[in-house]
């Protein structure tokens, strides 16, 4: 899995490529931790190169959007489709974060 | 057309064939398989005398090839052979490759045989490559010049051995294709394989070896379906099921994906059946995760081709308790994906072991 990130006006965007999995989760989950332990608490994450979730994947997700929540911040996910929109919607998470079909959308809906 | 009886090859004190006995009627299409080693290639090899028997007869319409008076050429003529790693000639180009014989051991005439061959590279879809030479062209496109180049003899049978072993995955098609087209125009043919779906599909006949025999013989269907014997058995179950054994936490997920990928692909299973299986392993294997310090899990994955279904056994050691089990799990997260994978889950304790078969949804 790679990790990018891109400083915008009102969010950074991480975007993840590859497979989000029992392997790469803790590297996905220790990324945004160091993010937002540098004082950034509003991401956009770009799932449009992401092949792969399983619920490792989804637990990090949940676990980073809880910690942003406590400290005030945002977290909207853009480009989520095809079999990693499925597990998002099979397991229910397709309800509980915010969705956005680009990533332009959802930095639009950053406040 | 071929009856061989009790042929025998020896290299030293290595018995290679036993004891082979087989009649092989005209317009057959008979298909050898079985594990590396077993003498399939030697058995093609000595039907053609590239290799001498070391006892037994074959009989090609009548005449014994092993014979000293035997014409050993003018049998090559009749029965021409296609090779694993092609055997082309470098130094010529293509068509070259397919008139040198024609010109040399038949006495054509140049012009004709380049009319001939190139409209059997045609027909192998390679008309226009005559001018190139053998290494300008990629795998696929060398057998196919390989099988125009037996052609061009005008055989009446042709021996196959494992024509796609040497080929990439992505050119293995366009060869059986040429192959296919083959078996349909009526030509005898014994082909060593290991692409079990294309002898079940072009196949009058499958001759399973091993011991140095023909171990078991049937149509494609009794073979691949219904095998009687114990080996023939055992290898049929071995190619549509795939085995791995975890013994530690620290298990290399990424190469059992490999592995798993790879089964995928000789089944030919949709993309997406692929996916959820990788899924619901790795599901599986995370709420396993916690016991594999003092736990042994044997997973095996079969597919059953006649019910379209994919099974998944795991077997782990340990005290009686079903991993699945709700109440035993930190959250659901894991087990409702494993629910939207499959059709059934079944829990069963035997012979000391915890076993779960699971049934995984068709793609």
């Amino acid at each position: 899995m790679e990790i990018q990130t891109k400083k915008e006006s009102n969010a950074t965007v991480v975007t993840i490529t590859g497979r989000l999995d029992a392997v790469t989760a803790p590297e996905y989950e220790k990324k945004l931790n160091e993010l937002i332990d540098d004082e950034n608490i509003c991401f956009v994450v770009d799932f449009a190169e992401l092949d792969y979730i399983s619920s490792a994947g989804l637990r990090v997700l949940l676990a980073t959007a809880k910690r942003l929540k406590g400290k005030g911040g945002q977290i909207r996910f853009a480009n989520v489709k095809g079999t990693v929109k499925e597990v998002f919607d099979i397991s229910g998470f397709g309800s509980i974060f915010q969705m956005d079909d680009t990533v332009a959308d959802a930095l639009a809906k950053i406040g | 057309m071929i009856r061989v009886e009790h042929l025998s090859k020896k290299y030293g004190d290595l018995t290679v064939l036993k004891d082979i006995t087989i009649e092989i009627k005209k317009g057959e299409v008979i298909s050898i398989i079985g594990p590396s080693g077993t003498g399939k290639s030697t058995f093609l090899r000595c039907l053609n005398l590239l290799d001498q028997p070391s006892g037994g007869s074959i009989h090609i319409d009548g005449i014994d090839i092993l014979q000293p008076k035997a014409d050993v050429p003018k049998i090559r003529q009749k029965m021409n052979m296609v090779f694993q790693s092609f055997n082309l000639f470098s130094h010529l180009s293509v068509l070259e490759n397919l008139t040198i014989a024609p010109i040399k051991l038949r006495g054509m005439s140049r012009q004709n045989a380049e009319l001939k061959s190139l409209e059997l590279l045609r027909m192998v879809g390679l008309g226009e490559k005559a001018d190139s030479y053998p290494d300008e062209l990629s795998g696929g496109q060398k057998q196919r010049v390989a099988i125009a180049r037996c052609l061009a003899m005008e055989p009446e049978i042709i021996l196959f051995d494992e024509p796609t072993s040497a080929l990439d995955p992505t050119m293995v098609s366009e060869v059986l294709s040429v192959i296919r087209r083959l078996t349909k125009e009526g030509m005898t043919m014994v082909i060593v394989t290991h692409e079990m779906d294309f002898a079940r599909d072009v196949s009058n006949r499958v001759l399973y070896m091993d011991e140095g025999l023909i171990y078991e013989e049937g149509t494609p269907q009794q073979i691949f379906e219904n095998p009687q014997r114990e080996k023939t058995r055992a290898f049929i179950n071995r190619i549509r099921s795939f085995n791995y054994l975890i013994n530690s936490p620290d298990y290399d997920l990424y190469a059992m994906n490999a592995e798993i990928e790879a089964f995928c692909e000789k089944q030919i299973l949709p993309r997406k059946t692929r996916h959820n299986l990788l899924l619901l392993v790795e599901e599986l294997l995370q709420i396993y995760h916690p016991l594999l310090d003092r736990t042994l899990l044997d997973m095996t994955l079969s597919y059953s081709e006649r019910k379209e279904s994919l099974e998944l056994v795991l077997e782990s050691t340990g005290e009686a308790v079903n991993p699945l089990d709700k109440n035993l799990l930190p959250d659901e997260l894991g087990l409702t994906i494993i629910n939207s994978l499959v059709e059934a889950i079944d829990y069963q304790r035997v012979d000391n072991r915890n076993r779960l078969t699971l049934t995984v949804k068709k793609g």
